[in-house]
């Protein structure tokens, strides 16, 4: 069967030919916007003109089938229109005002989502997890259906102080920023990786896996031309894994996850800042991770409880200081919880002024 | 030189070199550039060339990419020779 | 061919409310015979607690180094399906606006050649197609390339570049998100395509400092919307949002972080000392009928961020506080050349910009770049007495 000519470096499609006509007229001209309910919004434009969004979650991993199901609503209330934000979301977008209400209905009918608009918890950004990562220490797919079959309300309806933003990353590349979002769970290992010498030799540049390693605990070992690593100072990163199959990171046994909090990259009101560790390690816990679930619900329900209207998680805790989260939420502080790392000796307390 | 006398020494670095070290396109085109005198953009056209037509190719591994030799394998599995 | 795996574990996931990824890997799977085994190998996966993929390995199209990712099951002999499972990255357009009938183009492709298992989207911004076999590569190219689409990057090149909504559909955009985006993306095509860094170089734009896409902290480059002159009030509309209820003085004034703002509840107006604001959005994201960002509109420029690999994740930096952005951007293109060189010439392999600024120092690359010190770069000047002097700044 003969293909079709390919062609290189003709870039993505231009946007222009994939935006309804009511964006591309009133193109850099929106006035404001309403949030109509959890889950629609109106944008205005200084011409007047509307345009209606309703917003639906996703699983993020689609199949092409629910591609054309969407794609069927779409042609049906949308002529055609559809796109999709950086947190997974499907947006349907209704330039006849008349054809909002029977969207709304026939997506409730066929039981989608909608929600995630407004102060709320939106859809959670997620890497691959066991579903397509070699690197995956955790199921990242299997966390975020979990963690959002119980938080369902606070994202079709409940109100919170501020807008949460969810992330789960299932090992330290992170892919996504969940270093910066109100509440994560990544994945970690912790134990040091096993080598395996016969195939080190054969794979991998010893020079390129020694440099790799950040707390320099490698070291070529010239017998057996592979390499040896010093346990105590590996802090099991898994970045020379990445660089050396053959040194392998994975302990199903020991692998896990922790949920860290108060990350936000948003400008309003404070500086973008890193999420901290909260909670150092559950043991994975598929198909559900309940005590994970019930850890990321606690948190969220005592901010919920506890911060001021517009506080984003990091903005609440800062005000009240990391003494007093730990006693609210009832976490447990521990060794894992002070920095050694890097930066350890700017978080290190250095007034007499704290909270019991 | 020409371009095609150009690939050959590049093809024959490549060959010495397989196995050894990883090797960037920047490093092939500093080393050929110095053997040869020729200038490095003329190298990187013939070495684009090459890779063009499945004779060396672009290569990810150790979480970083580089230039190889493709397998006869590997261009089997693709359906670029039979 | 459905039903080739019981999967108690994976069945547990569709049940409860929220949208199931195992019901649409099921979905796939009745028609295609990776996505069954996909679902088989995942079943494994939660039973012992781990994945079954191997690293990533060598493949591609012809001539490209980047945009698909190798991945190869560590079980072929159980799992055939997934033997070969690699990802296609198709280079998402501008904001994620679609049609339907380019949806579907996608998904004919998709069902013809792979698994018919999708991401929208990849972290980064591509539209993913999950899973395919490496004799079917070429193929899948074409169709795409042939229909107006291209793939994205990946391995140590430029990644595909992505940006918030912006001026489509978003009246707090400073700057045109999706023509820069686009612009920047056609610009670096031999660069995304073609992985010649020392490792991945990531753009990303927001047109406000609200940051949608999380810009500054998941990007090398991350592009922020700003303006440089006063807020404009609508004060009939302040009124409003007070007779509405809002109470301006706590909600707003009070939260402001600059303490630039004052409320007169008498006449219900509002004034701004918009010397003292820093344009951090609150107040505009809050009665948006009422506040909008000025008029010299630009964006700063930062430069820095990653994840935590390896040497703890970092933010980007201010570098240029300030820049007007007008099409075709060449001051843009021309700076952020000279920051890839200034990195390509330095950095050792693996290392991002940020951790190259970090044991170079900051006065390195701003001199490569050619941008002066400006206040705006540091949350505060260095406090210990030691500095370095230059010949140069001997001269003055
Ligand atoms: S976070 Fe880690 S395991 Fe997850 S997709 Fe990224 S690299 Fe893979
Ligand atoms: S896991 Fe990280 S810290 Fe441990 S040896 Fe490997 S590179 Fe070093
Ligand atoms: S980053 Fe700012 S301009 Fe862009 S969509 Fe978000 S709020 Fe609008
Ligand atoms: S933008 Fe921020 S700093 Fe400026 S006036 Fe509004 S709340 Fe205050």
């Amino acid at each position: 069967m003969a293909l079709p000519e390919r062609k290189t470096d003709i870039g993505p499609p231009h946007y222009e030919q994939f935006l309804p006509p009511v964006i591309k007229k009133n193109y850099g001209k929106w006035l404001y916007h309403e949030v109509l309910s959890p889950g629609t919004m109106k944008h205005v434009a200084e011409s007047g003109d509307e345009i209606y969004t309703v917003r639906v979650a996703s699983p993020r991993l689609l199949s092409t089938d629910s591609i054309r199901d969407i794609c069927e609503i779409a042609d049906k209330y949308c002529d055609g229109y559809l796109r999709f934000t950086t947190r997974n979301n499907i947006e349907f977008l209704v330039s006849d005002k008349s054809k909002l209400d029977p969207l709304v209905k026939e997506l409730k009918e066929k039981n989608y989502t909608i929600g995630g608009i407004g102060p709320r918890v939106s859809n959670i950004v997620h890497t691959q997890g066991w579903v397509h990562c070699h690197s995956a220490c955790t199921d990242a797919s299997g966390l975020v259906k979990s963690i959002m079959d119980e938080l369902y309300e606070y994202f079709t309806e409940k109100e919170l102080p501020n807008k949460v933003r969810l992330a789960v990353a299932c090992c330290v590349n992170m892919c996504g920023a969940v270093h910066c979002s109100d509440i994560a769970i990544v994945a970690v290992h912790r134990k040091p990786p096993v080598v395996d010498d016969e195939n080190v030799p054969k794979l991998c540049e010893i020079p390129t896996t020694v440099a790799s390693c950040p707390t320099a605990a490698i070291r070529p070992n010239p017998k057996t031309k592979s390499i040896i690593i010093n346990e105590e100072r590996c802090m099991y990163c898994g970045n020379c894994f990445t660089v050396c199959p053959p040194i392998s990171i994975h302990n199903p046994e020991e692998d896990g996850v922790a949920i860290v909090v108060g990350g936000k990259v948003s400008n309003l009101r404070s500086d973008p800042k890193f999420s901290k560790l909260a909670i150092p390690f559950f043991y994975n816990d598929p198909p559900r991770w309940p005590k994970v679930v019930q850890a990321v619900k606690n948190i969220l329900e005592t901010y919920a409880k506890h911060a001021r209207k517009h506080e984003r998680v990091g903005e609440w805790v800062e005000r009240i200081g990391w003494e007093r989260f730990f006693s609210l939420t009832g976490i447990e502080f521990t060794f894992q919880h002070i920095d050694d790392f890097t930066f350890a000796r700017d978080t290190f307390r250095t007034s007499a002024a704290f909270k019991f | 030189m020409e371009q095609a006398e150009l690939q050959e020494k590049i093809y024959e670095f490549m060959q010495k070199m397989k196995g050894k070290k990883k090797l960037k396109e920047k490093d092939i085109i500093k080393h050929i550039s110095g053997e040869t005198g020729e200038d490095k953009d003329v190298v990187k056209k013939a070495l684009r060339a090459m890779i063009d037509e499945g004779r060396l190719m672009y290569s990810y591994g150790g979480g970083a990419s580089s230039v190889e030799i493709p397998s006869e394998e590997y261009l089997r599995e693709k359906g670029l020779i039979k | 061919m459905s039903g080739k795996y019981k999967t108690p574990m994976l069945d547990e996931l569709e049940k409860g409310p929220w949208p199931s990824f195992v019901t649409e890997i099921k979905k796939a799977a009745k028609k295609s015979d990776m996505a069954e085994d996909e679902l088989g190998q995942l079943e494994k996966s939660y039973n012992t607690k781990r994945g079954y993929w191997k690293h990533g390995g060598i493949v591609g199209v012809l001539g490209y180094g980047g945009g698909v990712i190798g991945r190869y099951s560590s079980l072929p002999e159980e799992f055939p399906g997934v033997a070969h499972f690699h990802t296609v990255r198709v280079n998402q357009p501008s904001g994620f606006f679609y049609t339907t009938k380019a949806l579907r183009e996608i998904c004919d492709i998709w069902d013809k050649y792979g698994s018919g298992l999708t991401n929208l989207h990849g972290s980064t911004g591509d539209l993913v197609l999950l899973g395919t076999k490496t004799e079917n590569l070429e193929a899948v190219f074409a169709e795409l390339s042939s229909r107006g689409w291209d793939l994205g990057g990946s391995g140590s090149a430029m990644r595909t570049p992505s940006c918030c909504v912006g001026m489509a559909r978003c009246e707090w955009a400073n700057i045109d998100t999706m023509d820069l985006c686009n612009e920047l993306t056609q610009y670096y095509q031999d660069q995304l395509h073609r992985p010649a860094f020392p490792y991945k170089f990531k753009i990303k734009i927001s047109g406000c400092a609200c940051d949608c896409v999380a810009a500054i902290a998941r990007a090398d480059l991350s592009i922020i919307g700003t303006w440089k002159d006063s807020i404009q009030i609508n004060q009939d509309e302040v009124r409003k949002y007070a007779e509405a209820g809002l109470d301006i003085q706590k909600e707003i004034v009070d939260m402001c972080p600059t303490q630039c703002m004052y409320y007169n509840p008498e006449d219900k107006t509002l004034k701004i000392a918009d010397a003292e604001c820093n344009r951090c959005m609150h107040c505009i994201a809050k009665m948006t009928k009422a506040l909008r960002p000025g008029k010299e509109k630009g964006a700063t420029l930062l430069v820095g961020s990653k994840a935590p690999i390896v040497v703890g994740s970092l933010l980007s930096w201010v570098i240029v506080p300030f820049m007007k952005l007008t099409p075709p951007y060449d001051d843009l293109k021309e700076l952020i050349d000279k920051m890839i060189e200034w990195w390509d010439d330095n950095a050792k392999p693996r290392e991002r910009i940020g951790e190259l600024i970090e044991a170079k120092g900051m006065r390195a690359f701003l001199e490569a770049i050619g941008v002066p010190p400006m206040p705006q770069q540091v949350k505060e000047p260095r406090k210990d007495p030691f500095f370095f002097w230059a010949e140069s700044d001997f001269k003055k």
